[in-house]
């Protein structure tokens, strides 16, 4: 028999797995760096806000593999996430730094959102080219590409809370879509109705969008590759593995029908046929990955922060 | 749940001086930050977080001690768990005693001074006067942690990989049982009485009594007691330490061979120490219960190779107890070479000293996998717990540095020897030795 393995290497082991590649200390220790101490004002949504309520939850991580699946079906997003940034290569630097951006958007001061959301524009106005499997254009700062991304993840937050987190009343999750609109404006979203361009600002608008977008989505190698990626997690520890099964079925279970078609995927799971797990399992699986994430440093002290300042708003 | 207790000692560390605190600004974070709502309670507690400081607890027993990134996890786990707000605590209260607590008692301090199992301890003064100390459940904390204690996959898991070299399914089972018996205060101040009337009169060992009438399920009262955490007795003069240790020692193996119960993990903070080896012990909301057919052959093991020096008759003992497969390809001689440091302590008379090395090589044996030994070894289900309680023990009167005559202070103590007082505080113990009796099994 191998010599014993303590509780510290595993729980090392655990951070490991669900880090990928540092993901999960670098999204740590951006939330611990960027929960502002002493901010100069409550930014672009504040204590009282849904958004706080829904971004504090333990649903996070099911919320953001939703998104990224989601993400992923249109070609030209895709297509400038594959030519211009180094997923393949580094795709815990790639998430960890989106997972920085809407820590800072979400909970830091106006002047601290507008900083990460000017950088966000730099970066995409380099961000162009032409997508080799439909032959268009593409520019990330295109506000229909924005609103995209912006979308797959104002929706993914709605249906991960919906399942697994706090059940929003219907006049709270237009609210939070509403809100929302904020982020989608730093960066570069036209400040105009949703009719007129600019971002869903209602569930109803939100569901309009996506009839209306339907159409220019698609699957193709690099969907694939990005589903296998975020499902399947190359070198979980066997023991873990059934853990990371149940977040990921969690995140294709919450995906609209239609999206699970476009993968293949099954109710439940990437298997045709598979059956959506429970919402106590998932956030049990949730709350063991939060207690890891809890002892990142910093964490903590950055949680407390954001509950003292809800607290102080009634929330 | 004890870690949680030990999170909790950091917030209790002012205990005995609370109400002099009370309106410091650490305080005033701790009660913005206080659980409101049996919501909160879940959300803090649910999600498996309960259950993972649990399986950390029996962890910390079955490996050679916590990895620093574990102890970190761990340590902020117990830290992300706030008292309950003063509101939340009444209300328990209320439901449990049948009034509020500023009725029920003379006086009742709505801040907690410490942490406890899966609840926390406030001060209170009864009508009659006596200075209490309330040990109040969150409220649905049962119901949260019987549902995630439901999930067997994931806990088998996380078993799996926090102590690869344990029998997963014995671990969960006792893992259910450990949390059963401390959700249930009834048990825990049954484990009380029975230790308090057994220690009654003892000239240094001391158990709170527990208050009946103001005690249920959820509720537990007992007399408030007094005197220095761990941490400060460590600096008091080496002779207090030792008597200290000698309390504790004695303590512990008269409950395990008189009571034949032993109680809970012996960690820093269980205990209240006062000058003169006075030591009170808190908190029984683990104790085990042996049956005398449990506990015979653990004392024939001692009997044979402490006693009798009798090799082979340690070996037969230990087959018998099935710590050992018989007719394992393994010398004898081995055998005891292997066993002998946990009895190292015992085998001879004389003063020795014991030390946090020493308690550490113990507990590497335990986990040593490599020694051909091993294969043919275990430890039957009733004694790990025993197992674990030993090593807790050791590590704390190694951390005393602790000088003793064990081997005469357990002569004293082994029913098959009872020898004479053999320290001043043998002699003192004379008297509540003559009219002890242990309580009812």
């Amino acid at each position: 028999m191998a010599g014993p393995v303590s509780y510290g290497q595993v729980m090392a082991m655990t951070a490991e797995v669900f880090a990928q590649g540092g993901f999960f200390q670098r999204a740590a220790a951006a939330f611990a760096d960027r929960v502002p101490a002493e901010p100069a004002d409550d930014g672009f949504f504040g204590p009282a806000s849904v958004t706080w309520r829904l971004h504090t939850d333990l649903t996070g991580p099911v919320s953001g593999l939703r998104s990224l699946l989601l993400q992923a079906l249109h070609p030209l997003a895709m297509a400038g996430v594959e030519q211009h940034s180094e997923w393949r290569e580094d795709p815990g630097g790639r998430f960890a730094s989106t997972a920085a951006y809407v820590v800072t958007t979400t909970y830091g001061d106006r002047a601290a959102a507008r900083a990460a959301a000017m950088r966000v524009r730099k970066i995409h106005e380099r961000v162009t080219g032409t997508d080799p499997v439909t032959g268009k254009e593409y520019a990330a700062g295109d506000p229909a590409l924005l609103i995209w991304v912006h979308a797959a993840l104002v929706d993914s937050g709605l249906a991960a809370a919906d399942r697994y987190g706090p059940r929003l009343s219907d006049a709270d999750k237009d609210k939070y879509v509403a809100e929302m609109t904020a982020a989608a404006e730093l960066v570069g979203v036209p400040p105009v109705g949703f009719a007129d361009g600019g971002a869903p600002a209602s569930a109803a608008e939100l569901r309009a969008y996506f009839e209306a977008v339907r159409p220019s989505l698609a699957t193709s190698k690099s969907t694939a590759d990005v589903a296998a990626y975020l499902l399947d997690m190359p070198d979980v520890e066997p023991e873990l593995a059934g853990a990371w099964e149940v977040l990921a079925n969690a995140a294709v279970a919450s995906l609209p029908g239609w999206a699970r078609d476009m993968y293949g995927f099954g109710d439940g799971g990437k298997e045709p046929g598979s059956v959506p797990p429970d919402r106590e399992e998932v956030r049990q699986v949730l709350g063991v990955l939060d207690a890891v994430y809890l002892g990142e440093p910093g964490v903590l002290e950055a949680r407390q922060r954001l509950t003292l300042r809800m607290r102080a708003v009634g929330q | 749940m004890r870690l949680a207790a030990r999170g909790g000692a950091r917030y209790a560390a002012n205990a005995p001086r609370l109400f002099a605190a009370a309106g410091e600004r650490r305080q005033q974070l701790r009660d913005d930050l206080a659980l409101r709502t049996a919501q909160d309670v879940a959300d803090t507690l649910g999600t498996m977080k309960g259950v993972l400081m649990k399986i950390g607890q029996l962890a910390s027993y079955v490996d050679d001690g916590i990895a620093p990134p574990a102890r970190r996890i761990l340590g902020r786990l117990q830290d992300s768990v706030p008292p309950m707000s003063p509101e939340l605590a009444s209300g328990v209260i209320e439901e449990e005693l049948g009034a509020a607590p500023e009725r029920i008692f003379k006086e009742w301090d709505p801040l907690p001074i410490a942490a406890a199992s899966i609840g926390q301890v406030h001060r209170a003064i009864t009508a009659d006067g006596q200075a209490v100390a309330v040990k109040v459940q969150y409220p649905g904390i049962a119901q949260t942690i019987a549902a995630d204690l439901g999930n067997v996959a994931l806990i088998r898991s996380l078993l799996k990989m926090a102590v690869p070299s344990q029998d997963v399914t014995s671990l969960i089972e006792e893992l259910r049982e450990r949390i059963g018996e401390e959700l249930d205060y009834l048990r825990e101040a049954e484990n009380q009485r029975r230790f308090a009337a057994y220690f009654d009169g003892h000239p240094t060992a001391r158990v709170p009594k527990i208050i009946d009438e103001l005690s249920t399920a959820r509720v537990m009262t007992s007399e408030l007691a007094v005197g220095a955490r761990f941490g400060e007795m460590l600096d008091w003069p080496q002779e207090e330490k030792d008597l200290a240790a000698e309390t504790i020692y004695r303590f512990t193996f008269r409950s395990l061979y008189e009571l034949r119960a032993f109680n809970g993990d012996p960690h820093p903070g269980n205990y209240l120490f006062e000058p003169g080896g006075r030591v009170t012990f808190l908190d029984f909301g683990l104790v085990k219960y042996f049956t005398p057919g449990e506990l015979d052959p653990l004392i024939h093991m001692i009997e044979t190779l402490c006693l009798h020096e009798d090799d082979e008759g340690f070996r037969r003992a230990m087959e018998e107890a099935d710590f050992l497969v018989p007719g394992a390809p393994i010398p004898t001689e081995d055998v005891v070479a292997h066993m002998a440091l946990f009895y190292d302590m015992v085998r001879e008379r004389g003063s020795r000293t014991m030390t946090s090395e020493y308690s550490s090589a113990i507990a590497r044996r335990y986990t040593d996998f490599k020694n051909p030994l091993a294969a043919y070894a275990k430890i039957p289900r009733p004694y790990v717990i025993l197992q674990r309680i030993n090593l807790g023990l050791f590590a704390i009167l190694g951390q005393m540095n602790a000088t003793a005559d064990w081997r005469s202070l357990s002569e004293e103590i082994w029913p098959f020897v009872k020898a004479p007082p053999s320290t001043p505080m043998g002699e003192a113990e004379a008297p509540w030795l003559a009219r002890a009796r242990p309580g009812n099994l």
